[in-house]
């Protein structure tokens, strides 16, 4: 499954927080974790994005008188796509060091 | 930008992104303090669009991305193309622009106020049960609506409310709201629900407690949306309710600007009247309209017997009509006349751009030809002129979307007070639609003006262009034709526009002259009414009116105070039917109706009315039954005959004792400046509930309005002032649509001749370029400049002729779109269609004559030199 590198950060994301979430953890987290300004829009678009391709599902909850928020959770499909992604990389960065100092000399 | 997020995202998403927005900013506010985080939280408002959009754009195949990016080359060229001419691409994006913005403004209101359905579910089934007294339509009495509940076989549910201004006072201060009191049936009815807590249920209409239901944006104002709102109490009216529910958010018209809904506790009625209550009922799905009307008379004729005693107008009976006809009344015609305004603005704006557009298609003649010489196809020709109409269009579209939401604004903002149900008006995605398609519209008619001499350039010969130097070789007759064509198009749209435009000028200056009937620039009036709690009897009112009167005829500056339940020039307080002794109604006829003003004998003196018979009211006016009536009564009833004396029964009760005449007074407004007089009758005011209270004073009627509060305030801090204007104000509030109207349309008037004139210069000016060569031979030759002179303005003034006698033709068949629109002049004014033709053809002459004044003054020997 083909995951841009912001819904990646949206998933990891995710996995830290927990089993179910809603946007403003995710949103304060990925400030936390990137020390950069993230907008809540593209959090939520970018979990929109991430129910199509099943790699999360959600649900609507509306308390009488209390706040409205549409919940996230990671499926198992999510949760692999992120391993696998993970593996992909580690592939990449094999050797890396090695390669990094014989460029340097 | 809201709109625009509204649109593109889901309901149920949208408040949950709200809901989770709100959250970081609470958050962000307390790190970064409240600045910042507003800030903060207004970008993240107008990003979310673009984030959306950028997402969807995301998602397009490879394919149409490459689509996209020919036609992105194709404008951009166009667009730098057009850059080069500002003035001419700016005229055509704002007119345009305004054309289809205010078009789509006026599309907006009018869907929303009469097409679309009332907001409540099957609400194309709920009716207004009125009583049928041609020409007057009442509402129902509390024994008409007891006599329909018992009966009402055509309907499936039935329920009734009664309108009202209530004071709410808690903690000392004193609010004025409108309120409902409503049948336990009525929710049922309007297939409502509770956002909190319950509604009423027809159990609820038997007794018990107090209790009222709250509207949710009351709720959220009074109560700051506070969800433990159930079961406290509010003094509505001296009284204590217990708040049962919120109802669910609703912006129907029954709702709009109502605080709350108490539950209706009306006593039995001992007589027919009076008639305050609005009945509304559902038809029953396999019952006709017809048929249901035929049992109300059914229903009425069985009650009517009973009560004759105090109600003997036996024509009356009961009718039914929908209830979005009800609620919209006869606004349509103001609002069909202004779209009929704007979409001739927009027409007259298109046209001028086909003009605009050909003149530069000629002008780049030769560039056209020297490019399709060189190779370059038809094809490749359209596509770029498509393209252009693609710019100017997306410009102007822009350009319409700003000014389609500035025109919402407005008449939502300035047209509350006489066009309903502005509340529902949205710019909603149907809308935008609308706007698309106009656009798309527009664009085509520009495109396909543009075409015509663009296809001319290419079947023309290299040589011939290359030759032609003075002048273009591709201003065929077509091409001319078309541009003459508009010209006459555009001042045959100007003219019904400026004709309408000054129908309604001369209207509205009209109704400024109308009399009053009272000496207006030196009272002060203001609403007040007493809580029904606090002053639950006639003797507690009688008393406190009494004790208001003494106070306020002793405040600085005021030189007489009275009440009356009636204000000039539009409040009269209620119509009512009587008997006259001396002309009794003949069987099956209605009784006479007019307007009774409920007034304290100091108010005739107070608003400067005079007497012209007999004498005023009295002290004891009330014990023997004394009325004074004004002139247009006695016009109307007794015409050249004595009327002091004359007896009648009030309300036709004929039981009661005879009232009599004491006296006649001038002819005062109290049903509107534009309503015939049909007579007022003035009665004994003593213990009405309501009232408005009347000051006069030599000097600033306004300086009274502070002394005036801070009398209430000392006289009973529960009371609030209403509705507190000078006479003079009063008078101009009566003069807010209009007013508004007047200006709309004036306002369209103008740019509608601004753009016909602008279009006939520029035929004109682009004649005399096109001819220079032909101007300085003939004047090298011994022609006279007075004769060129005349030549180009007599060419103008032949175009824009034909153009206002159809303009004049368009006027006189859409006369009748106005009839209603106007006071005091006839649609056909003869005046008027004599002298905007002529206004018009002299305007059409000064924008000849700077051509043709040019044309005068060629010089014929540097032009022969040049060619």
């Amino acid at each position: 499954m083909a995951l841009q590198h912001f819904e990646l950060h949206v998933l990891l994301a995710m996995l830290r927080h927990g089993s179910e979430t809603y946007s403003v953890p995710l949103v304060l987290e990925l400030e936390k974790r990137t020390a950069r300004p993230v907008a809540q829009a593209a959090v939520f678009i970018a979990l929109g994005r991430l129910e199509k391709k099943g790699l999360v599902v959600s649900r609507l909850d509306e308390p009488k008188g209390g706040r409205t928020r549409r919940y996230f959770k990671l499926t198992r499909q999510g949760l692999a796509a992120v391993k696998a992604h993970r593996e992909e990389h580690s592939r990449l960065w094999r050797g890396f060091s090695r390669l990094a100092k014989s460029i340097k000399a | 930008m809201s709109w625009l997020f509204s649109l593109i995202v889901r309901d149920a998403d949208r408040r949950a992104i709200e809901s989770d927005l709100a959250e970081l900013f609470e958050l962000k506010r307390r790190t970064d303090g409240d600045r910042a985080a507003r800030r903060w939280l207004r970008r993240q408002r107008v990003l979310y669009p673009l984030h959306v959009i950028g997402d969807r754009l995301r998602a397009i195949p490879a394919f149409g991305r490459r689509l996209m990016s020919h036609l992105w080359r194709d404008l951009v060229y166009s667009a730098r193309s057009l850059i080069r001419t500002p003035a001419l691409t700016a005229t055509i994006v704002l007119t345009v622009g305004v054309g289809l913005g205010a078009t789509t403004g006026m599309l907006a209101v009018i869907r929303a106020v009469l097409i679309n359905p009332l907001p409540y579910a099957d609400a194309e089934s709920i009716f207004w049960i009125y009583t049928d007294n041609a020409p007057y339509r009442f509402r129902f009495s509390v024994v008409d609506y007891r006599a329909f509940e018992q009966d009402h076989p055509a309907f499936s549910d039935i329920a009734a409310y009664q309108s009202s201004r209530v004071t709410v006072s808690e903690g000392g201060e004193a609010d004025r709201v409108t309120a409902k009191s409503v049948t336990g049936s009525y929710f049922p009815l309007m297939r409502q629900r509770p956002l909190l807590g319950r509604l009423f249920e027809p159990k609820d209409d038997t007794g018990g407690d107090r209790i009222a239901v709250l509207t949710a944006p009351y709720w959220r104002r009074r109560f700051g949306g506070d969800p433990n709102v159930l079961g406290r109490t509010m003094t509505i009216d001296g009284g204590r309710y217990t708040i049962v529910g919120v109802l669910e958010p609703a912006d129907g018209p029954l709702e709009n600007g109502v605080a709350f809904f108490t539950a209706a506790r009306w006593p039995e009625p001992k007589r027919k009247g009076p008639f305050f209550t609005m009945a509304i009922a559902r038809l029953r799905p396999d019952v006709s309209e017809t048929a249901a009307l035929t049992t109300l008379k059914a229903t009425n004729a069985r009650l009517f017997p009973i009560w004759r005693s105090s109600y003997q107008d036996e024509k009356a009976t009961w009718g039914l009509q929908d209830l979005k006809s009800r609620v919209v009344g006869d606004v349509g015609s103001t609002l069909v006349a202004a779209l009929a305004a704007v979409a001739c603005v927009l027409l007259i704006a298109c046209a001028n751009a086909v003009n605009l557009l050909i003149a530069r298609a000629l002008n780049r003649g030769r560039d056209l030809a020297i490019r399709g010489a060189l190779g370059a196809s038809r094809g490749r020709l359209i596509q770029h002129l498509l393209a252009e109409s693609g710019v100017l269009t997306i410009g102007a579209t822009l350009v319409g979307l700003a000014v389609a939401a500035g025109t919402v604004v407005l008449v939502t903002t300035y047209g509350t007070t006489f066009i309903p149900r502005l509340s529902e008006v949205r710019m909603s995605g149907a809308v935008l639609a609308w706007l698309g398609g106009l656009a798309i519209v527009s664009g085509l008619i520009i495109f396909a003006g543009g075409l015509v001499p663009a296809l001319n350039s290419t079947r023309l010969r290299m040589d011939h262009v290359l030759r032609s130097s003075g002048r273009s070789t591709t201003d065929g007759p077509g091409a001319r034709r078309l541009r003459h064509a508009l010209v006459a198009a555009e001042f045959a749209l100007a003219t019904p526009l400026i004709v309408a435009a000054v129908l309604v000028l001369l209207s509205l200056q009209r109704l400024n002259h109308v009399e009053v009937g009272i000496d207006t620039a030196r009272i002060l009036t203001a609403g007040v009414s007493l809580p029904g709690g606090l002053y639950p009897d006639e003797d507690s009112r009688r008393e406190f009116w009494q004790r208001t009167l003494t106070r306020l005829e002793t405040l600085p500056g005021v030189e007489r105070a009275a009440l009356a339940d009636s204000r000039p020039p539009d409040d009269a307080g209620q119509s009512n039917n009587f008997e006259l002794e001396d002309r009794p109604t003949p069987p099956g006829q209605n009784q006479p109706i007019c307007i009774w003003v409920g007034a304290s004998p100091g108010f005739f003196k107070a608003v400067g009315l005079r007497l012209e018979r007999g004498r005023l009211l009295d002290a004891q006016s009330l014990q023997n039954d004394e009325v004074v009536v004004d002139r247009a009564w006695v016009q109307r009833f007794f015409p050249g005959e004595e009327v002091v004396g004359r007896r009648m029964h009030q309300g036709g009760c004929t039981t009661c004792p005879w009232t009599t005449v004491v006296g006649v007074v001038g002819t005062v407004k109290f049903a509107g400046l534009d309503t015939p007089d049909r007579g007022t009758i003035y009665y004994p005011f003593v213990d009405l509930p309501a009232t408005y209270v009347v000051l006069r004073t030599p000097g600033d009627p306004a300086s009274l309005v502070s002394p005036l509060r801070q009398a209430m305030r000392e006289l009973d801090p529960n009371l609030a002032l209403t509705d507190i204007a000078t006479g003079d104000e009063g008078v101009s509030d009566s003069l807010v649509a209009p007013r508004y109207l007047t200006v709309l349309i004036g306002m369209f008037g103008a740019a509608a001749l601004i753009l016909s004139v602008v279009g006939v210069y520029g035929v004109m000016a682009y004649f005399v370029q096109q001819r220079t060569r032909d101007i300085g031979i003939r004047l090298a030759l011994g022609g006279e400049p007075a004769a060129m002179r005349r030549m180009v303005v007599k060419q103008g003034l032949r175009l824009v002729l034909g153009g206002i006698v159809v303009g004049v033709a368009a006027a006189f068949l859409t006369a009748r779109l106005l009839t209603t629109l106007l006071f005091g002049v006839s649609a056909t004014d003869p005046w008027t269609m004599t002298l905007v033709p002529i206004a018009l053809m002299a305007v059409a002459m000064i924008a000849c004559l700077v051509p043709a004044r040019r044309a005068a003054s060629l010089d014929p020997a540097s032009i022969l030199r040049e060619s």
